[in-house]
């Protein structure tokens, strides 16, 4: 016989009945040598057995009803269900997404200058004369008339 | 039943419904789920009868239902939301009134509660064998899995299952 321990999910085939009969004699062999594969197998069956004997579960009344009168309530197709509701979550999210973007861009994209004239006409304006008179200084922002002195 | 043996979804509720509604609720551990979980499964029948070859239809309809379960877990998974307790006595503490509903009912909410802590890919292979009466191939085919590896789970399963219940002190 091997020298290596049979796996013990054999215990759990045997009691089953599927298990090969080489499986079976190496089981029957492993249960004659060793008290804890007994005590295992005995664990196993009498959990098993609780299972064999649960009660079979009945449906709360009136289900088997409403399945099979499509008068009262025609079986859902959940599945259809779940996916138009992907749908319309796909549409919501997609509604919220453009909001938000739409909000982004108000708040954060550059907005034209409020100053009067615009920085953009002074440059302008700076540019014109400037190359016109190749004063620049003088140029750049005349206020008021030029004094006269006299005589 | 049409002429080619093949029965209608009608008939496959009326005369499988209770093994159906057995599997989905050892399944899902309660009614609510369970309910669904019919529904949805009694949908793939009917558009699954077109294709029905005649043979073992529990073992068809076991693996319908056990699809469905699996394909619910797996969206829950990916959406999770925080059910309440259908039973409150089998989270809270127990009173003595909750142990003698339990006596009475045999262990049998002891065990479901205790099959429900299971992951499903042991529950699963533990359901289908003790609660569904189906081979280790059947099992193997249903999930997709080696024959091997149902072997391991279901044995896994059921040792779960028994420490689950003497934690619980239904067992000793």
């Amino acid at each position: 016989m091997s020298t290596i321990d049979p796996p013990e999910e054999l215990i759990s085939a045997y009691l089953d009945g599927e298990a090969t009969p080489e499986e079976r004699a190496l089981v029957e062999a492993q249960l004659a040598a060793s008290d804890e594969w007994r005590a295992v197998l005995d664990e196993v069956r009498s959990t098993r057995e609780l299972l064999l004997g649960l009660p079979t579960r009945e449906a709360p009344t009136g289900f088997w009803d409403s399945v099979l009168d499509p008068n009262i309530a025609p079986p859902v197709d959940l599945d259809a269900q779940r996916k138009k509701r992907r749908g319309k979550r796909a549409i919501t999210w997609l509604a919220g997404a453009a909001a938000a973007a739409a909000l982004v861009a108000v708040v954060l994209v550059p907005q034209q200058s409020r100053v009067k004239p615009s920085v953009a006409t002074m440059v302008n304006r700076h540019a014109v004369r400037s190359s016109v008179t190749a004063e620049p200084v003088s140029e750049l922002a005349p206020v008021a008339q030029p004094v006269k002195l006299g005589p | 039943m049409s002429t080619d043996g093949v029965p209608t979804w009608e008939e496959v509720a009326r005369d499988h419904g209770r093994f159906l509604y057995n599997v989905a609720y050892r399944l899902t551990g309660n009614d609510d789920d369970a309910r669904d979980l019919v529904q949805e499964s009694l949908l793939r029948v009917r558009r699954g009868l077109e294709t029905y070859q005649p043979g073992s239809l529990e073992g068809w309809l076991a693996r319908i239902v056990t699809n469905v379960f699996l394909d619910e877990v797996r969206r829950k998974r990916r959406r999770p939301v925080q059910a309440l307790p259908e039973n409150p006595d089998l989270v809270l503490p127990a009173s003595a009134a909750a142990d003698e509903v339990a006596a009475a009912a045999g262990l049998s909410n002891e065990i479901q509660h205790a099959l429900s802590t299971l992951p499903e890919e042991f529950r699963v292979p533990v359901v289908m064998r003790d609660v569904a009466d189906r081979t280790y191939e059947e099992i193997a085919g249903s999930l997709g899995v080696p024959v091997g590896t149902v072997r391991s789970r279901l044995h896994r399963g059921r040792r779960m299952l028994r420490t689950a219940l003497v934690k619980s002190g239904a067992l000793e």
